[in-house]
C-alpha cells in the first residue's frame, strides 16, 4: 500500500460516516407537532387570562401534553420500525427528548399543581428546560446555531422574570416563535437538503 | 536515509466495500441491508459475499427477521470488529507521509 491508497481508505471512511450522519438527520416533525400544540396552549392560557378563568389553565396544558405524548409515542414507534439505520446520535437524542419531555411535565404541570411554586413561574422554568434541549441538541448534531438558540432560551428565562402577569405569556409566545419555531424551520430545511444530497 | 516501518493492514478490512460497511456500522448501532447497499452502491450479491466474510471473521453480527412480511437483514458491529477497525485506522496512519514509525 502507498500513501495514495491510504488516503483513499480514509476518504471511504469519511464518506461513509457522512452518509450515515445525513441519513439519520433530525426531520423536526415531532418538534413541529409540539410547537403547534404549545402555541395553541399558550393562546388558550392567554385567553383564559383575559377571561380571568385562571383555574382552567392547567386543563389546557394537560390536554396538549397528553395529545403530544400519544402522538410522540406512536410516531416514534413507527419511525423505529421503518428506520434503515439507527445511529448512536439518534439514540442519545431520543433520550434527550424523553428527559426534556419529563422535565416539561414536571416543571409545567406536576410541580405547580403540587404547590411547589406559583403558575407564574412555569414559563420561566420551561424556558430553562428548553435551553437545555436546544443546547444539547446543538452538541449532538454538531450545529452551533442550535446552541445559540439554547442560550436565547436561557436569556429569555431571565427576561421573563422582569415581566409580570398576563404579559409574561405574550413575551413567552414571542420567545417561542424566535427560539423554537424559527430553529425548527431551519432544522427541517437542513434535513430536506441533506436527504436530497447524494 | 531513515528506515520507516509500516503497520500491517488487516486483510479482512483491506477491501473498499468491507471498509465502507465497517465505517457505517462504526457510527450506527445497526443498519439494514438496504441501507448498506444504497450507501455503498454495491450489488446485492457483492454485498452479501462481503458481509458473509465479515460475519465469518466475527467483525459483524447479522440478524435475520421480517418487516411487513418481507425478509430483513440487520447488521451490527461486534466488539471484535470495533477493535479491529481501530487497529486498521491506526495502521493506516503509518502509511501517510510523516506518520510512519521510526524503528
Amino acid at each position: 500500500m502507498n500513501d495514495d491508497q491510504a488516503r483513499e481508505d480514509i476518504r471511504i471512511i469519511k464518506d461513509m460516516l457522512d452518509r450515515t450522519r445525513r441519513a439519520a438527520s433530525e426531520s423536526g416533525t415531532l418538534f413541529i407537532v409540539w410547537g403547534v400544540l404549545i402555541t395553541l396552549a399558550l393562546l388558550g392560557t392567554w385567553v383564559l387570562g383575559l377571561l380571568k378563568a385562571y383555574r382552567w389553565e392547567w386543563a389546557v396544558w394537560v390536554g396538549v401534553t397528553v395529545v403530544g405524548w400519544v402522538f410522540s409515542a406512536v410516531y416514534g414507534y413507527r419511525q423505529d420500525r421503518k428506520a434503515a439505520v439507527t445511529t448512536y446520535t439518534q439514540i442519545a437524542a431520543r433520550h434527550l427528548y424523553i428527559a426534556c419531555g419529563a422535565g416539561f411535565l414536571l416543571v409545567g404541570i406536576a410541580l405547580p399543581r403540587l404547590g411547589a411554586y406559583s403558575y407564574e413561574a412555569i414559563s420561566i422554568l420551561v424556558s430553562v428546560v428548553s435551553g437545555i434541549l436546544f443546547f444539547v441538541m446543538g452538541g449532538l448534531y454538531e450545529w452551533s446555531l442550535l446552541r445559540v438558540f439554547g442560550l436565547v432560551w436561557w436569556a429569555g428565562a431571565l427576561g421573563l422574570v422582569l415581566v409580570k402577569g398576563n404579559d409574561r405569556i405574550l413575551l413567552y409566545a414571542v420567545l417561542f416563535i424566535v427560539a423554537y419555531l424559527l430553529p425548527i424551520c431551519i432544522l427541517r430545511a437542513k434535513h430536506k437538503r441533506e436527504q436530497t444530497r447524494k | 536515509m531513515t528506515a520507516e516501518t509500516f503497520e500491517p493492514l488487516d486483510p479482512v478490512i483491506h477491501s473498499p466495500l468491507r471498509l465502507a460497511v465497517l465505517s457505517i456500522l462504526l457510527s450506527a448501532k445497526q443498519a439494514d441491508f438496504g441501507f448498506l447497499k444504497k450507501a455503498t452502491e454495491a450489488t446485492d450479491g457483492n454485498l452479501s459475499t462481503h458481509l458473509a466474510k465479515l460475519e465469518e471473521t466475527g467483525y459483524i453480527r447479522m440478524k435475520k427477521s421480517f418487516r411487513d412480511k418481507k425478509p430483513l437483514t440487520t447488521c451490527v458491529l461486534t466488539d471484535k470488529g470495533r477493535a479491529a477497525f481501530g487497529r486498521y485506522v491506526k495502521a493506516l496512519e503509518s502509511y501517510l507521509p510523516g506518520r510512519a514509525k521510526k524503528p
